[in-house]
Formats: structure tokens, sequence, C-alpha cells
């Protein structure tokens, strides 16, 4: 049961790192905690849900179609909703965000309606049993195609000249922009991968669970937060650990404390690890100036 | 006769106007963020509740155990987590909020999932506008004294606080239970009003519909945690006749507000006191001159 | 006088004023618009999450409420009296509901409400239509004892107790089923399914494990997966459609091979549209059979696919019922607000699309349960 848990753990933790590699990857940037990934998240599972169905369009081409379409989302939203607030207060661009966050949610409602809407599985469905557990082809597909993706930023980011202005400016924008980094090109550049990531870990969840909902980014949303700060945020393979290691406690705790409690110790091991390590687990302490 | 729903709104504008201003003490003017301040308000709620119930006190009484009980927890969350900083410590305060409404859901003594009914209606208008007094006199008494000029010097560097001999800890710490204190005593009133509660509305949303409003009113601003109420009361409601657009339009309002408006509508310093002075004194200068065309 | 003091005494002053302002801007409630001719308008309130992760539910009964008033209206049965529907969201949150209710009888002032949707909802609301003496009735608030001290309460769907109950009965008794595993939504529906199934479950056999879930959660494999190693016979889903459907599958993918049972929650044509071939065989009680034969259910069922182009579903059939119960009670006893009062209260063997229905003294609803199974991708009535 032990390594069942811990496969269930991994899958569920997988599609977290997803979401929260949006959050760090803005957060790295321009220190905004982006309210409306999970907005985009699920706007990203309803693109690759209308391309499967009504345009009849190929899986994986529409796969990378919704991706698209959710860094075309995540580009505009920056522009409207953050990038008039850039030089104001922390606050008040991230009561924006929230109010992107509910705008977007609420447009899809009114747009779509209520129902969940089911998502045809592009897989036979097959299931996997080995000695310790048993797995599904959709699980496998998830883990894989998460991996991929992770793999791929990272060599994106530490490869590329793309990547190298990224990590530049993040460090520090005012001198990245003296180096000749176009600042707004990079900031655009960042939102549109973290959507693109987000509409991925969408329609692979919407694959998964079959149904896709107005209201579904809003406790993944939260989770995948969660997940970014605990690997600290701002940190990329920090937020692949803090998804993963999101999802593992998640379940453990239902399996072995209660399932009453599931989401309370994903949320007390949150607060245990910033209490011992206060910027994250991965998270560089930052140096006060005075 | 004022119409019921007026008077309604009128009372959780009144409590919202509580809620608020407590968190503005620790946001805008310590500048700590929480987003967790539901939780605080939900502890004074179930307590404030249950006092009534099981013992049957007054309902100052039970207004005062609710704020106590959450100011004491306010305390005990805050030792560990204010030395978290910035967006931590929000997220820490995040988690917190949802770790009290999980364990509300699973109780016994909360009606966990089936709600705590039977709350007898004691939240009266005079009750409500006697709390936003106190609650505004007190944090307006607070904010003037020494250790307001603590709370705002650890906002502005907590580090500089620190090394002029500012125990920053024990400041956050107080104004923490302070704040907490007077969630509590807004959600105190909450319960007593709605005769029901169930955890579902105290969940994170419920923190940002708080944050909102102090935002939006102005940071650091008693007046603006008051107008910041009240719109953020009374348009949801003025919206209702355009039903399925209603959280559409609240978004994107949202949205412009911080455009057009990112300090909030009264900006930190800004105080209303002197826009009606300087109102004041037009319409006295006009009436001189006035007064002079006559003669 | 310092500073100070006088900024409190401003402060007070400018809050007083806006409240008195607030008052004087709402004045009385309307009162009923009799039109010249001597049609009598009656306004029907509804109140329900219309937005929001419930919002699926609420619109689906007022759906059901619209066609009931349309057809009320053309057929001209209630003489002069003509319906007027306000609708009232409340985003699935209890404290917006008592917004909701202080609206609709202050400002709109209804006659009668149909809702609120969510038992938490109708917990908020219940004590203000009390207080206005105005006649409530919920489509769908099931948890227990909640029309109980409230005249003014009434509900129309199937009581947890009895259906939870009575399914445990059957299962035991006609499906020789031994060892039962409980899997209930952390909500006041879930829990009051759970303690009566389990009760009854317990007295006639086994409950092996009792697993909680949320509201929205997609992911139950951590649960199932607990349930699995205590090796159940059954498993019985105490939640709805969407929530129900996943269990089903990820129960399936992981070899938790048991006979699955529910309640009304999951009779919606969206269990089967996503459960596919997961939910093959599953028993479920129900108040509502879609494909009765009967003319009554049928045009219905058709005039709801006609208007929304899809199945009603359970919350739609009872939201359906519960407008003709007012409409009925509008016909028998009169328009006035006491009069409907009367007339719900006074329904016994009302044929409604979701059987015959009674109200008793304390304003619960007395129905029969069916028992429905999903056969061939269909729901099929076993009793």
């Amino acid at each position: 049961m032990f390594i069942q848990q811990l496969m269930n753990g991994l899958v569920l933790g997988s599609t977290y790192a997803l979401i929260a590699l949006g959050y760090t990857m803005v957060y790295g940037i321009i220190e905004l905690i982006n309210f409306a990934h999970g907005e985009i998240y699920m706007f990203g599972a309803f693109a690759g849900l209308i391309l499967v169905t009504v345009l009849k369009v190929p899986f994986f081409l529409a796969f990378f179609l919704a991706m698209a379409l959710a860094s075309l989302l995540g580009i505009t939203v920056e522009y409207l909703a953050y990038r008039p607030l850039r030089r104001s207060t922390r606050l008040a661009a991230l009561i924006s965000a929230i109010g992107a966050s509910i705008f977007l949610q609420n447009l899809a409602l009114w747009r779509m309606g209520a129902q969940p809407y089911t998502f045809p599985s592009p897989f036979e469905p097959k299931v996997y049993q080995t000695a310790f557990f048993t797995i599904s082809r959709v699980e496998i597909i998830i883990l894989l195609f998460s991996f991929l993706l992770m793999i791929g930023l990272s060599l994106f980011i530490q490869k590329t000249k793309i990547g190298k202005a990224m990590r530049a400016t993040a460090q520090d924008k005012d001198t990245a922009s003296l180096m000749g980094i176009n600042i707004n090109k990079i900031i655009t550049i960042t939102f549109a991968i973290g959507s693109a990531l987000g509409a991925a870990a969408g329609v692979m969840v919407g694959i998964y669970f079959r149904t896709v909902t107005p209201s579904m980014g809003l406790m993944p949303g939260l989770k995948g937060f969660v997940a970014a700060v605990l690997g600290g945020i701002g940190n990329i393979p920090g937020a692949m650990m803090g998804g993963i290691l999101l999802g593992i406690t998640e379940v453990m705790g239902a399996a072995y404390i209660s399932s009453q409690y599931r989401d309370a110790v994903a949320f007390a091991l949150l607060i245990m690890v910033l209490l011992l390590k206060p910027t994250g687990l991965l998270g560089r302490p930052t140096q006060e100036k005075v | 006769m004022i119409n019921p729903y007026y008077m309604q709104l009128i009372i959780l504008v009144g409590i919202n106007t509580i809620m608020a201003a407590s968190l503005n003490l620790i946001l805008g003017y310590t500048g700590q963020l929480s987003i967790g301040h539901a939780a605080f308000m939900s502890l004074g709620a179930y307590s404030s509740a249950l006092v009534t119930l099981h013992f049957g006190f007054p309902f100052i009484i039970s207004l005062l155990c609710g704020a106590l009980f959450s100011a004491i927890f306010g305390v005990i969350i805050g030792i560990p987590t204010l030395k978290l900083k910035g967006d931590y410590l929000a997220i820490a305060t995040l988690g917190f909020g949802e770790i009290v409404r999980i364990v509300c859901l699973n109780l016994d003594i909360t009606g966990g999932a089936m709600g705590l009914r039977g709350i007898p209606k004691k939240t009266t208008l005079l009750w409500v506008v006697l709390a936003v007094l106190v609650t505004v006199f007190i944090l307006n008494r607070i904010i003037k004294s020494r250790i307001g000029r603590a709370l705002i010097a650890i906002r502005e560097d907590e580090t500089a606080a620190d090394s002029m001999g500012i125990n920053s800890t024990y400041y956050k710490i107080l104004c923490f239970g302070v704040g907490a204190f007077f969630a509590g005593l807004g959600g105190g009133l909450f319960a007593h009003y709605m005769r029901f509660l169930h955890p579902k509305t105290f969940d994170f949303m419920k923190s940002i519909e708080h944050l909102c409003m102090v935002v939006l009113g102005g940071l650091g601003n008693m007046w603006g945690a008051f107008i910041g109420a009240s719109i953020l009361t009374v348009v949801p409601e003025l919206l209702r006749s355009v039903a399925d657009l209603r959280l559409l339009i609240y978004g994107a309002v949202l949205v412009l507000m911080m455009r057009l408006r990112p300090q909030g509508i009264l900006g930190p310093q800004t105080d209303i006191a002197p826009a009606i002075e300087k109102i004041r004194l037009k319409f006295k200068s006009i009436w001189h001159r006035l007064a002079r065309g006559k003669t | 006088m310092t500073k100070r003091k006088k900024k409190m005494i401003m402060f007070a002053g400018v809050f007083v004023c806006l409240a008195m302002l607030l008052a004087v801007a709402g004045c009385a409630p309307e009162e009923a618009a009799n039109g010249e001719d001597g049609t009598i308008e009656v306004k029907i309130g509804t109140v329900g999450p219309l937005t929001g992760g419930a919002a699926n539910y609420g619109i689906n009964i007022l759906h059901a409420v619209e066609i009931a008033v349309e057809e009320a209206n053309a057929s001209g049965e209630l003489g002069n009296i003509s319906l007027k529907l306000i609708s009232e969201d409340t985003g699935g949150d209890w404290s917006a509901a008592a917004n909701a209710f202080t609206k609709l009888i202050d400002v709109d002032g209804v006659d009668v409400i149909i809702g609120a949707v969510l038992s938490s909802e109708t917990e908020a609301g219940g004590p203000y239509a009390m207080e206005a003496k105005i006649p409530t009735i919920s489509p769908s608030s099931t948890a227990k004892d909640l029309t109980k001290g409230n005249p003014y309460l009434f509900r129309n769907c199937l009581s947890d107790e009895v259906q939870a109950a009575q399914l445990a009965e059957y299962a035991v008794e006609e499906l020789g089923l031994g060892k039962f595993a409980i899997f209930y939504t952390n909500n006041d529906y879930g829990v009051s399914l759970k303690e009566a199934f389990e009760t009854t479950a317990a007295e006639l056999a086994e409950v092996v494990a009792v697993e909680v879930f949320m509201d929205g959660d997609n992911n139950f494999k951590p649960q199932l997966t607990k349930i699995k190693e205590s090796n159940p016979d059954a498993l019985y889903i105490g939640g709805y459609y969407t929530e129900a459907a996943k269990i089903a599958q990820q129960a399936k993918e992981m070899g938790l091979d048991v006979q699955l049972l529910g309640a009304d929650g999951l009779c919606n044509v969206a269990l089967i549209e996503i459960g596919g071939e997961a939910v093959e065989g599953i028993y479920a009680t129900s108040g509502f059979y879609p494909d009765d034969p009967t003319p009554a259910v049928q045009n219905f069922v058709n005039a709801y696919k006609e208007k929304y182009g899809e199945e009603p579903d359970m919350f739609a059939a009872q939201g359906y019922d519960a407008a003709l119960i007012v409409i009925n009670a509008i016909k028998t006893k009169g328009a006035s607000s006491e009069e409907i009062r009367e007339g719900i209260a006074a329904t016994k063997d009302f044929p409604g699309i979701t059987g015959k229905t009674s109200i008793d003294e304390e304003g619960d609803t007395i129905k029969d349960v069916l028992i429905l199974k999903v056969e061939g991708g269909k729901f099929v009535r076993v009793r």
C-alpha cells in the first residue's frame, strides 16, 4: 500500500509542479504572485477540449495549440493588468491579479456554463499491474510529459540566450536593462512560457480526470502556489520539488492520518518548512540592505 | 422605518469595516502581509457563538470571549510566523487560514459540515455602530501612540527600526494580537447577526476580500478601511440586477481601480478630514465674498 | 477639543450619515402590482448558486422553475393571477444567501420563495423567511431537521436518512452484499447520507471502511487505496455525480472491482458521460426517473430539452415539482403569502414528476424512493 500511495502522490505532485512552475517563473522575474495562473490552467483545459471535440484537431496538435493559446492569454493579462502597475506597490499589483482571476473565471462561467464538460480520452484506457502498485497509461503519460516539460524548461533557461537574459532580469532588473536586455520582452516571454506550462497541466488534468469546469483552477491554483513557495519561490528546481513533495504529503496525510485532514496536512507541512527554512526548501536567503 | 435589506447592508458594512480596519493595522501600518484574516473572524465567530449557546452569557461577554480567543490565537500564530517576511508570511497565514477552516469543518463542537445552528440574533445596528466606533477609536489611539510609531517604523524599514532599539518582534506580535482581537469581534457580531455558521464562508477568498477592502480604500488609512469596506459590500449588491455578469464586472472593476488609482481611493497619507476642511473653507470664502458683495 | 476627538466625531458622523442615506434610499417594498384589468401578479423569488463551484445545481433548478412558471402563465390555469419570477444568485456562499433572501423579501416584495439550493444557504435564509412570513420551499436542501420549528420553511426532496437506509436494506437483502465501504463528500449532504447508511448497514451487515473527500476534488486514489485494503463487497458514494463518476473510474483503474452504490446526487446523465463504462451497474436511489413514460414526466423532459438542450437531472425535476407545489397552492388556496403557505402545508399525494409528494407537519417531504441502476449506458428503474 505504501508504494501505491507513493505513486499516487507522485502523479498528483507532478501536476502541482507544472502549475507551480508558472507561479515561480513570474515571481522570479517581477516578484508578483500571479493569481490568474489558476485560471490560465483552466483556460488551457478548455482550449484543449474545444480543439479536440469541436474542431476535431488531433490530440497532440491540440495539446500544443492549447499551450500556444494560453501563452497568448497570459501575455494579454500581463499587458492589461500587470504592466501598467509595474511601478506601483506590489499590493496593488496583487489586487489587480486577483481581479483578473475573478474576471477570467466568471468569463468562462458566462460563456461555457457551469456543467462539467467531458474530455474524451485520447488513449485507450489501460492499466499496468506490477508487484507493488498499479498505474494507468494516462498516469504514465502525465508523468512522462511533466518531466519532459520540466527538463525542457531547465535546459531552455540554462542553455539559451533568452534563458540567460531571464536569469539576469530575475537577479537585477535595472542592471540587466543596462546590459541591453529588453526587460519588457523578457517579461512577456516569461508569461508566455509560464502560461503554456499551466495550460499543459490543465489539458493533462483534463484527460486524466475527464472533466473540465470553469471553477477547476481554484484549488489547483492555490496548491500550485503553495508548492512554489514550498520549494522557494522564484526557484525553478524548487517548484518541481515543492510540487512533488506537496503531492506526496497530501496523499500520505490522507492515507495515514485522516482523509478529513488531507488538505490541512499539506498546509501544515508548508508552515513547518517555512518555519525551519523561511525562504523555502531551495530558496536563497536574500541579503537585507539597510 | 428602515428597509431591512438596507439595514442589513449597513450592518454588514459595519462588520466589514471592523474587519478591514483590523487588517489595516497589520497590513497598512505594520506592513505585514496577512492573507488569513478570515480565520480570525471565524475563530471569533465560532467561539462567541459557542459561548452564547452553551453558557448563555450576555452578548457583550460572548463578544469579548470571541475576540479574546481570536487574539490569543493571533499571538500563538504570530510568534513563529512573524519571523517570516513578505510573501512567505503571506503564504504562511494563508496556510493557517485554511487549516482553521478545515478543522472547523471536521470538529463536532462546531457542527462540522452541517454548520452551527440556532445562534440567537443579538447584533443590532446600535451594537455594530458602537463596535465600529470603539474599534476605530482604539486603533487610532494605538496608531497615534508610541506603539503606532514603532509599527510604522517597522513597516518603513524593519532592520533600521531594530537598530534604533525597537523590539520589532514584540511589536509585530502585539499588532497581530490586536488585529486578531478586533477581527474576532467582527466575527462575533457576524455570528450573532447571521444566526448560522458554516466554515465555507471563511475561506481563502474571504481573506482576499478583506485584503481588497484595505488596499482599495488606501493602505494605512482608517478612512480607507471604511470606504473600501463600504464599496466592496455594496457594489456586489448593486450588481445583482446584471445577475450572471456580476462577478465578471466585479473582477474588471478591481483591475481598473488598481490601474487608475494603485494607491487606493484615499492615498496612504491623505485623510478625509483635511479634504472636508478644504471644502468648508471654500464655502466659507464664497460665503464671505457673497456677504461682502451685498454690503 | 483636540484634533483627534474632532476626527473621531467626524468619523462617527459620516458613518451615521451614510447609514441614514442608505436607509432613506430604501423605501418600503413594492406592493403587489395589481393591474387595472384585475390581474394579480404573484412574485416568486428563487435563491441559489448561479456562479461558483455549485452553480450547476442552482442553474438547473432555476431553468426548471422557469419552465413551470411559463407553463402556468401560458395555460391560464390560474385565472387572473400571473406569476413573475425574480432570481437571485448566492455564489454558493450562505452569507450571500442571507442578502439574497432579504433583498427578495424587502426590496422585490416577493410572495413566495423557491430556494435555497444548498442546505447551508437555506439554513441562513430560513429565519428571514419566517420573520417576514414568506413561505419558502427548498427543492434540494436535504440537511437533517432543516425545516423543524420554522412553519414557513418547506422542502421538496428525498430525505437523506430515508434514501440511504432504504438503499442499505436493498443492498443487503436483495443484492446480498455484506461488507460495505462508505466514501462521502464532506458537506451536509454527504454527512447525512453517510450517517444514515452507516447506521443501517452496520445493523444489517458490516461497515469496513469510511473515508471522506472534499467537494470538487479530482484525485481520489489515496482514499480508494485505503478502501481497497479493507476489501469490501460494495462502495457507497455519498456525493454528487461529477465526483462519483471520477471515483468509479479511479476505482476501476485501481482494480477495486466492487458493487457501487449511491444516492440521488448521482442521478444525472453526466455521471454516465464522464464515467463511461466504469459506472455500469451502479445502483442509486432517486426521486426522479427521466424515462418514466407518464405524460407529465415526458412533457417536462421534452420542454427542458427543447429549451436548454440537455436532459433534466434530479435537481431540475425537484425544482419543477417545488414550483408546481407552489402553483397548486395558489390555485387551491389563494395568492397571498399566508394562503400560499397554507396551500403548501396542505400538500397531500401531489402527483409531481418526482412521484407522489406529501408535506408533513414539520414541512418535510414524504415521497417514494426509486432505485435506479445504470445498464447499457442508461439509467433503468429497478424498484
